[in-house]
């Protein structure tokens, strides 16, 4: 064959093929056009299958998901999902948690054992976002289907904490979103979360996506969007600095990935928007359980090696 | 910087020595050197060359002997896999890769040494324990799995004798998975279980081209690197994306 297939990725020391690895950008693209989410947890095991070194595969993966999330985001905005001023208010909350999870990390792994503790949040936190996200939306489609169509967010519990947004001072009108709340709670929200993504090691995007949908109350339209929006940003910062303290951003093998990812975020926005919210939400579930059934059958199946390098998450 | 001076070294040593020896062995190289351009997928290096009459022909390609740190995996609480103990392994090449005119089984306990598994006895894990030996086959298992160790055996094949020597060849492939640095080249003449003759050859593996740029710049000029992979990261996705636009305007 005359047309080159293979190229030399000079930060991950290896040659890939770059049919093979604009298809995985595509696939991953798509999802995360779907579904808000960074897709970091797919794409990152994959590109180690293709001979990426761990640490190399996961920063990379932060700069392509630059490009994705610019793409999906434009594509968002188009359409009228995202929601600028809760998406910096989650933002500016994230990066406070984000650091304050840093330094709960390095205390951990100081005490030892801080892998097993990240595994297991991990599984316990997939299981519980996947577990109620599928069982609520089931629920609502079956209401749906029941009665007349009924704001399919709202539940019982929700008051109590309702009452309590009620109560926040400065209550605000997020139009995008159709809510009114104090600035506080996103604020609050979006830290939390990052503390949360800092300890488990990743973009944060399947725990943001339930946040939103179950305690700031947005439509999904708008919080796949809104969580696009805040990806991006996210992802910019990841890349910088891990190609300043790490030297571990392949661009190479982002621009091949991302040229993929962000064609793929295209059509998933698309495909999303002809979606119902409960159907978003359940394929969403699911696509979180099959994560933590595969986090949970790593740690019960004896591994082919047992050494591990060092960083890979 | 050390290592590759100290490897440098040894293959000078070790080039001083073989013509000592009674019968030589010499072989050439071609090419003398990789060059790791934007399309580098492997590559092969022909070796050719002589050795003693009657023996058999060891070649192997080595990399720099350099230090690697790993988690153990273990059983927590007796059923969840996990990475438990860091280790330091050092006296780890980064690439080894072995081939032979005959099985190696069959060259004796000398042969066995120049095998993969005799790489082990230069590993050494930090903290030492009881288990080093299985950890160190680990590691071995691990480089296999890369693709960075291989041991083959046939490769070499034997041709004429001609006033005592025997010449041999071999097309050595490379691994795609290959970083800059210097390697070297062994050809080993085994003969009575014995090594007959012995010659090494340095190979330096350069970045050229695209590849060679965007290596100075990532770790030359990170805060450079990192911003630009960011904004053009950026840029694609617009690109894309305006793209998509002007198809539905149409």
């Amino acid at each position: 064959m005359s047309i080159p297939m293979e190229l030399y990725l000079p930060i991950a020391g290896n040659s890939v093929n770059i049919a093979a690895v604009f298809g995985l950008g595509g696939a991953v693209g798509l999802l995360s056009g779907i579904f808000g989410v960074g897709g970091g947890f797919l794409m990152t095991p994959l590109l180690i299958m293709m001979g990426i070194p761990p640490t190399i595969a996961a920063a990379t993966d932060a700069n392509q998901i630059v490009g994705a999330s610019t793409s999906g985001t434009l594509a968002h905005l188009r359409l009228g999902n995202v929601d600028v001023k809760m998406g910096f208010l989650l933002l500016i909350g994230g990066v406070l948690g984000g650091t304050v999870g840093v330094e709960i990390i390095k205390i951990l792994r100081q005490m030892g054992n801080a892998d097993f503790l990240i595994n297991i949040t991990y599984v316990l936190m997939l299981g519980l976002v996947g577990g109620y996200m599928f069982v609520e939306s089931l629920q609502s489609m079956r209401k749906a289907k029941a009665s007349q169509p009924q704001d399919p967010a709202r539940h019982s519990k929700a008051s109590a904490f309702a009452r309590f947004s009620a109560s926040l001072p400065w209550q605000m009108d997020f139009t995008r979103s159709g809510v009114r709340m104090s600035p506080l709670l996103p604020l609050f929200l979006g830290t939390m979360v990052g503390v949360l993504s800092a300890i488990m090691g990743v973009g944060g995007g399947f725990i943001m996506v339930p946040v939103m949908v179950y305690l700031l109350r947005m439509p999904m339209h708008v919080v796949v969007g809104t969580s696009l929006f805040q990806i991006l940003f996210t992802c910019v910062n990841v890349t910088v600095m891990q190609s300043i303290s790490n030297h571990t951003v392949d661009f190479i093998l982002a621009l091949i990935l991302l040229v993929g990812s962000s064609l793929g975020a295209q059509i998933g926005a698309k495909i999303g928007k002809k979606m119902h919210g409960d159907q978003l939400k359940i394929l969403l579930a699911s696509l979180v359980l099959v994560m933590m059934f595969k986090i949970l059958y790593q740690l019960l199946a004896t591994p082919d090696i047992l050494l591990a390098q060092v960083g890979g998450h | 910087m050390k290592r590759t001076i100290l490897l440098l070294l040894l293959v000078l040593a070790l080039s001083l020595v073989g013509p000592v020896l009674a019968q030589s062995a010499d072989f050439t190289l071609s090419p003398s050197e990789i060059n790791i351009g934007t399309l580098y997928n492997g590559a092969t290096l022909a070796v050719q060359g002589s050795v003693p009459e009657g023996s058999q022909v060891v070649v192997r390609f080595i990399g720099s002997p350099e230090e690697m740190v790993m988690k153990q995996k273990g059983k927590a609480l007796g059923l969840l896999w996990m990475n438990m103990n860091t280790l330091h392994f050092s006296g780890v090449p980064t690439v080894c890769l072995v081939d032979s005119s005959a099985p190696l089984d069959g060259l004796g306990a000398l042969g066995a040494s120049l095998s993969l598994d005799g790489l082990a006895q230069g590993i050494h894990v930090a903290p030492s324990s009881p288990a080093d030996q299985d950890l160190v086959a680990e590691m071995l298992k691990l480089k296999r799995s890369e693709g960075l160790y291989r041991q083959s055996s046939g490769g070499v094949t034997l041709g004429q004798v001609q006033d005592g020597q025997q010449a041999f060849q071999l097309a050595l492939a490379v691994p795609s998975r290959l970083s800059a640095g210097t390697y070297s080249v062994e050809v080993l003449a085994m003969k009575d279980g014995q090594v007959a003759a012995r010659a090494v050859k340095p190979v330096e593996a350069h970045l050229t081209g695209i590849p060679s740029f965007l290596a100075d710049l990532a770790f030359n000029h990170a805060i450079w690197y990192g911003v630009l992979s960011a904004i053009l990261a950026i840029l694609g996705g617009l690109a894309i994306g305006l793209v998509f636009q002007s198809k539905e305007a149409h």
